[in-house]
């Protein structure tokens, strides 16, 4: 497990909708995300699929994301690179990368700043090359689109670039469609990393793929962090697949970060009962340990009238009176782990009921 | 056209839809004997008529075996086939396949012109009807090329002739040039002025009777495309919208059209014939008409064999430009 | 029935298609009746003179030819002769099509490669052409127009119900009959045949539209039945007889006419097609 890496601690800022301090990023923040909300046209109303999220990230840091499908973690990151849908909208909030929020950006500015500054590794390999040119021309064409490269330097840049993800160069001159799935995906790593991004934002990077290509593609990205200076933030549903590679992370629920902070701390001494729950249901990640799968019941809540006060309180085995009637408070800790819930200071002995199963099936006091 | 797994790549793939080709080729010979035999009639009728002497007669008579059982001439009437021999055309005594070679480049220039509108403004047309999708103008321009699509195309030639031609007077009313005018080579017969201003209008009907295809096609593949993950991915990469639309949006939505444009060469072919009739266009597809008209058999034939020939080729260069233009299909 | 009229109910076009077509369909039942001359008959001034390419005037609508004939009466008896050839052609498209395309589509392997390549063959013979030869040998008429059609044009059915088939084949319902015992023929008219018909109604309509297009063509070439007159003949004797730069009223009317009809073929097999195949929607 890597530990922090680079830059200085920055002022921690809340982690729900308080308000955050708005402006450049301090020295030693790469991508300083504030208040970030988006919603979604429906129907029944507006869809608050993620409501005032902010957090930083250090330059050269693995920050992992992580939290249940329908979370809000996708919308984010999309938001973030404004790949959201027609029927999404940012409702408010800030992204500020090298001074420039990327949320406000104008057309123009934003495309230069796109994938030069952050680029994707998207979810579905599979279907994100485009199949009737060749992978290598795929990768020149996008360090066309930045700048001047003459042919010579395009080659070279693509081997180098495929060398780091583990393909062989000569396979720049085929088709997508003559690629298996791990290849593919190691494809879009690669181009990902052409332009060297400050901000590299892989979304399940590793989802439909077999456990072993799984566990390659994991290696070759944390070896690729190790070498470069950029950040990179994992989006994921799978505890494990983050724990492995990710420096700190930040935990996901209905639309809101209830919980971050280095690995290590998440992992060992998590004081959200939600990440308690999801720590529980990925037992692999202790060796020693022979725990059950215990997952946590119930559904998440509806983000079209969202639970009052917490969100997760409908779920919650510790869940008290006060946690419908006000928002949770959100705390910073000395070294830099923020967390939003009402009984955040009692989290050790909490932390011992979590991990018993008898807990999460009986709700607390509402 | 069903994909083919290959390890030797596109000149399997080539091969075989050339020899699929050439089965097409010969299949149309043998239907041709067969109705010319198997149908009611006097069978010599079709060889030569009152007209011939006697000596042309016997000549026929031999070469074509007609005194000898039905399977002997059909193997005389194929090797007369690959010798490009179709017998004596009874309206200009001269032989057959002459007579239509000087009628088919003149087919192929309409052919091409036309397919080329209709492809063309399809193309563009259908690309900017999924772009600009679901306002009054979009659904403007799909009812129109519907109700072109759906009148006669004979008809449609009639009404543009008496519009442009009579009464406006900008083009001419038919035929391929000018009398009179002088042709002062290869060259000038088919890129002159005068030869293109005969052309256009001609061309401009079996285009726009064509269009409709293409035009909605094209669009419903990019209203499909634009869906692809790839795309989203090439926006990201923080290309314009123009280079997302042309290099990778509208590159993947021409392969459906590709392939309507081999089925389409073949139907094209029905409303060329009409075309040319309207406009006195003096190719093939006139060329049938008139010698039907007056029995002249062995003309007959050899128009629909060449035009045959031709869909066959058009739909061959149509299965290869697809697997050029989507590897999945002729590469491993 | 009900699902095809109330999928052509729901869809506003196909509706119009139906209306479009139940004119059509009425007109041609009441045109001898309703047709103010015989369309053949040559009309007279009251001093003897032929009423030639005269403009729509109160007596004849549509003004006359110029023969004398008046335009509207052939106008509306034309409507016999489309209706027919489109759709008896139609129904032995569809049902040669549709019996390939169950076949190929039902027992797969050499059976399913034979036809089709057999179709792909087809592709190859241009239509009209052949028409004009069969009618150069057999003689005009439209009973030769039929079989002409017939011939050539059940290929694309073909290709579409071979398709629907192989998805439907490997269904739940299919296993069932199969291993109930029923022979193969039973599956395929009892069970397979019902499930594709939707989709070959679609065709029907849509052949219908192309295959009165194609007696218009041949007519204006000049090979109709000559004892018929059809919309296609009028459009041929107005260009034979060098009128159609003066004589709009002759001219505009045939064309419009099929126009119209095969609109209304195309709307209805349009219509149902959405309904019939769910991935066409968008």
């Amino acid at each position: 497990m890597n530990g922090l890496t680079g830059g200085s601690t920055s002022v921690a800022a809340p982690a729900c909708a308080l308000p955050a301090g708005r402006g450049r990023t301090a020295p030693g923040t790469v991508l300083r995300v504030s208040d970030l909300t988006v919603h979604y046209r429906s129907r029944r109303g507006p869809v608050h699929a993620v409501t005032g999220v902010s957090f930083e990230l250090r330059p050269g840091e693995t920050y992992g994301l992580v939290g249940e499908s329908g979370c809000g973690k996708t919308t984010l990151v999309n938001a973030l690179l404004r790949l959201l849908p027609d029927a999404a909208q940012i409702a408010g909030g800030e992204a500020i990368l090298r001074g420039e929020d990327l949320l406000s950006l104008p057309e123009r500015r934003l495309r230069e700043m796109r994938w030069k500054h952050i680029s994707l590794i998207p979810q579905s390999a599979m279907n994100s090359l485009d199949p009737v040119y060749r992978v290598g021309d795929q990768l020149t064409e996008v360090l066309r689109a930045h700048g001047r490269v003459t042919r010579e330097q395009a080659r070279t840049r693509v081997a180098d670039l495929f060398g780091l993800v583990g393909l062989d160069q000569r396979r720049a001159l085929d088709f997508p469609h003559q690629f298996s799935g791990g290849m593919r995906q190691r494809a879009v790593i690669a181009m990902a990393l052409a332009l060297s991004p400050d901000v590299v934002v892989a979304d399940e990077p590793t989802t439909s793929l077999d456990v072993i290509v799984q566990a390659q593609i994991l290696g070759h990205l944390r070896e690729i962090q190790n070498a470069r200076d950029g950040a990179m933030i994992i989006v994921s549903h799978d505890i494990s697949v983050i724990a492995g590679i990710c420096d700190r992370i930040g935990v996901m629920y209905a639309g809101q970060l209830v919980e971050e902070g280095a690995t290590e701390r998440i992992l060992n001494q998590a004081e959200h009962p939600y990440t308690m729950g999801l720590r529980n249901a990925f037992p692999a990640l202790d060796l020693d340990d022979e725990k059950d799968l215990l997952a946590i019941p119930g559904t998440p809540p509806d983000l079209v009238s969202p639970p009052s006060g917490c969100r997760f309180r409908p779920r919650c085995p510790f869940a008290l009176r006060v946690c419908a009637e006000a928002a949770p408070p959100a705390l910073s800790r000395p070294d830099a782990s923020r967390v939003s819930c009402h009984r955040a200071d009692e989290a050790g002995q909490l932390r011992r009921l979590a991990a018993r199963q008898e807990t999460w099936l009986v709700r607390g006091e509402e | 056209m069903r994909p083919i797994s290959t390890r030797n790549g596109f000149w399997r793939f080539l091969l075989r839809r050339v020899a699929f080709g050439l089965l097409t080729l010969f299949f149309l010979a043998s239907l041709l004997f067969v109705l010319f035999h198997v149908l009611p009639g006097d069978p010599f009728s079709m060889y030569f008529d009152q007209g011939f002497s006697q000596q042309a007669i016997d000549e026929l008579m031999h070469r074509f075996g007609l005194d000898k059982p039905w399977w002997q001439q059909y193997l005389l009437y194929l090797r007369n086939l690959l010798r490009g021999d179709f017998g004596m055309s009874f309206q200009y005594y001269k032989p057959a396949i002459q007579v239509v070679g000087e009628r088919f480049w003149a087919t192929i220039a309409l052919m091409a012109a036309s397919l080329a509108i209709a492809f063309g403004l399809g193309v563009i047309g259908g690309a900017w009807m999924a772009w600009r999708r679901g306002t009054p103008a979009e659904k403007a321009l799909g009812v129109v090329a519907l109700i072109v699509r759906c009148a006669p195309v004979f008809w449609t030639g009639m009404i543009l002739l008496s519009l442009f031609s009579f009464r406006l007077g900008w083009l001419p009313l038919g035929g391929l040039r000018t009398p009179g005018q002088p042709i002062t080579g290869q060259w000038s017969r088919f890129f002159s002025l005068d030869f293109l201003h005969h052309l256009f209008l001609p061309a401009l009907t079996a285009g726009l009777f064509a269009l409709a295809n293409p035009l909605l096609v094209m669009r419903s593949s990019m209203l499909e495309v634009v869906k692809e993950d790839f795309i989203r991915l090439a926006r990201a990469k923080g290309l314009s919208e123009r280079a997302v639309m042309l290099r990778h949006a509208m590159r993947n939505a021409l392969l459906p059209v590709v392939t309507l444009l081999a089925v389409m060469a073949g139907t094209a072919i029905g409303g060329i014939v009409l075309v040319e009739t309207v406009f006195r266009w003096p190719g093939m597809g006139r060329e049938i008409v008139m010698a039907v008209r007056a029995r002249d058999y062995p003309l007959a034939r050899t128009s629909f064999f060449l035009i045959g020939a031709l869909i066959v080729f058009f739909n061959l260069a149509a299965d290869l430009l697809y697997g050029y233009l989507d590897p999945r299909v002729s590469r491993d | 029935m009900r699902s095809i009229l109330d999928a052509l109910a729901t869809d506003r076009l196909g509706l119009a298609g139906l209306v479009l077509f139940g004119i059509f369909l009425a007109l041609a039942l009441i045109a001898p009746i309703a047709a103010p001359y015989d369309p053949m008959a040559l009309n007279y001034h009251p001093d003897g003179s032929l009423v030639r390419m005269e403009p729509p005037s109160r007596e004849h609508w549509l003004g006359t030819t110029r023969m004398g004939r008046d335009v509207l009466s052939q106008l509306l008896m034309g409507t016999r002769p489309a209706l027919f050839v489109g759709v008896v052609s139609a129904v032995f498209v569809v049902g040669i099509g549709t019996h390939v395309g169950l076949v190929a589509g039902y027992f797969g392997g050499w059976v399913d490669d034979l036809l089709m390549r057999i179709t792909d063959l087809t592709y190859g013979i241009p239509f009209l052409p052949f028409a004009l030869i069969l009618a150069a040998i057999l003689g005009p008429g439209i009973q030769n127009m039929i079989i002409a059609i017939a011939l050539v044009s059940w290929r694309g059915t073909a290709r579409v119900i071979r398709s629907q088939t192989m998805s439907l084949r490997n269904r739940p319902f299919v296993e069932a009959a199969r291993v109930a015992g029923a022979g193969h023929w039973r599956i395929i008219y009892r069970h397979l045949l019902p499930n594709v018909a939707p989709l070959a109604l679609v065709y029907l309509a849509l052949t219908m539209g192309w295959a009165i297009m194609t007696e218009a063509s041949l007519s204006f070439l000049g090979y109709g039945d000559p004892r018929l007159v059809s919309w296609g003949k009028m459009l041929y004797d107005c260009y034979s007889s060098q009128a159609m730069f003066s004589a709009w009223w002759w001219m505009v009317p045939p064309g419009l006419a099929i126009a119209l009809l095969v609109l209304s073929g195309f709307l209805m097999g349009r219509s149902y097609e959405q309904i019939a195949d769910p991935r066409l929607v968008q």
